[in-house]
């Protein structure tokens, strides 16, 4: 019997689509991640992660300042650019209700993120990462990738890779808005 | 029946269009051919790497005590002793995020070289290596996790060549 190769390459096609949606569906449930993610509904999936000084530290703790959420690692040289232009615009834009969360994704120690944040003058909160977080934002394949989350956890921009501190600054401008 | 094949694209591409997409760095090493080493002696065997256009790896030296070093380590069977690994030195490029910075990397083409020395007692033959390639690609604008690639070549063990033996046509004592 021949088969028509419309038919099997919509069959094809189908099985594929029902594998991505099985694939986003597992990681809704990831441990450590609250359910939701930033695909599904535009709000930051919550997390809780220990910070490089031992706090335990929830995304929720920040509903009602705009967050940007900076991933990195300390291997990144183009994080290593964007650092200290975060460090200034936290100085510029934190009275306005603006808050950088830096999480770290590499393998390195607490002790060598710590020592790497310190020689960057880091003055925003440092996270040591979890693959699952990074799951929940899409995998985070690859350094740096920022997620700017307006007051009321909603995800307004992402940016992959590094981009100019001009337009890190007018992503910030999206999300700061009016205070609540 | 065209018409549903272009909503099924559509759905694909929206799926797909949650996920940042970057075109992941590739790193390959060259089939390597077979070394002949001679048992007791030691022999270099050439390792071929390919960095995938728009992408570096640190070289084995980077600038930077923070940045992953390329690295290969070998597994080797027990009789076949792993000597000094030889590191091309890196190009010292600049990219666009550090205009003012000079990093130590490869891209293209690099070869490592490996030094091999089979115990004298290995029975000859063919004995195979393998290892990891351990490195951290960037492009101009991000960095990708550390990966590693794995490697493996072969090494023909040999007997050294016998000593040249005297014509004992000529020795003193055939004529007595």
């Amino acid at each position: 019997m021949k088969r028509d190769p419309a038919v099997l390459i919509i069959v094809a096609m189908v099985v594929a689509l029902m594998l991505v949606f099985t694939f986003k569906l597992a990681r809704r449930s990831l441990p450590g991640v609250a359910s939701g993610t930033a695909q599904t509904n535009g709000i930051a999936p919550d997390f809780t992660l220990q910070s490089i000084d031992g706090k335990t530290v929830r995304l929720s703790d920040f509903r009602g300042k705009a967050v940007v959420l900076n991933f990195w690692a300390t291997w990144c040289g183009p994080c290593k650019i964007e650092m200290p232009w975060f460090v200034d615009l936290q100085k510029q834009y934190g009275p306005a209700g603006v808050q950088f969360l830096g999480v770290a994704m590499d393998d390195a120690s607490s002790k060598d993120i710590a020592e790497f944040a310190q020689s960057m003058k880091v003055n925003y909160p440092i996270l040591i990462g979890k693959e699952a977080v990074g799951d929940a934002y899409g995998g985070v394949q690859f350094l740096p990738e920022t997620f700017y989350v307006d007051r009321n956890g909603k995800i307004v921009d992402k940016a992959f890779g590094l981009k100019g501190r001009g337009e890190i600054e007018d992503d910030i401008k999206k999300i700061v808005g009016q205070p609540l | 029946m065209a018409k549903v094949v272009l909503l099924l694209l559509v759905a694909a591409s929206l799926v797909a269009q949650d996920l940042p997409t970057r075109k992941a760095p590739s790193v390959t090493m060259s089939p390597a051919p077979v070394t002949t080493a001679i048992r007791g002696r030691s022999t270099t065997v050439e390792l071929r790497f390919h960095v995938g256009s728009g992408f570096h790896i640190n070289s084995n030296q980077p600038a930077a005590e923070y940045l992953i070093p390329t690295a290969l380590k070998v597994e080797v069977p027990t009789d076949i002793i792993v000597g000094k690994i030889t590191y091309p030195p890196g190009e010292q490029m600049s990219f666009a995020f550090a205009p003012d910075e000079k990093l130590s990397v490869y891209s293209g083409e690099f070869d490592l070289a490996v030094q091999v020395r089979p115990l004298a007692s290995v029975l000859p033959g063919k004995y195979e290596i393998r290892g990891r390639l351990k490195y951290q690609a960037c492009d101009n604008a991000s960095c990708f996790p550390p990966k590693q690639l794995p490697v493996d070549f072969e090494v023909k063990v040999v007997k050294a060549p016998l000593p040249p033996q005297k014509n004992p046509a000529q020795s003193p004592h055939a004529h007595t």
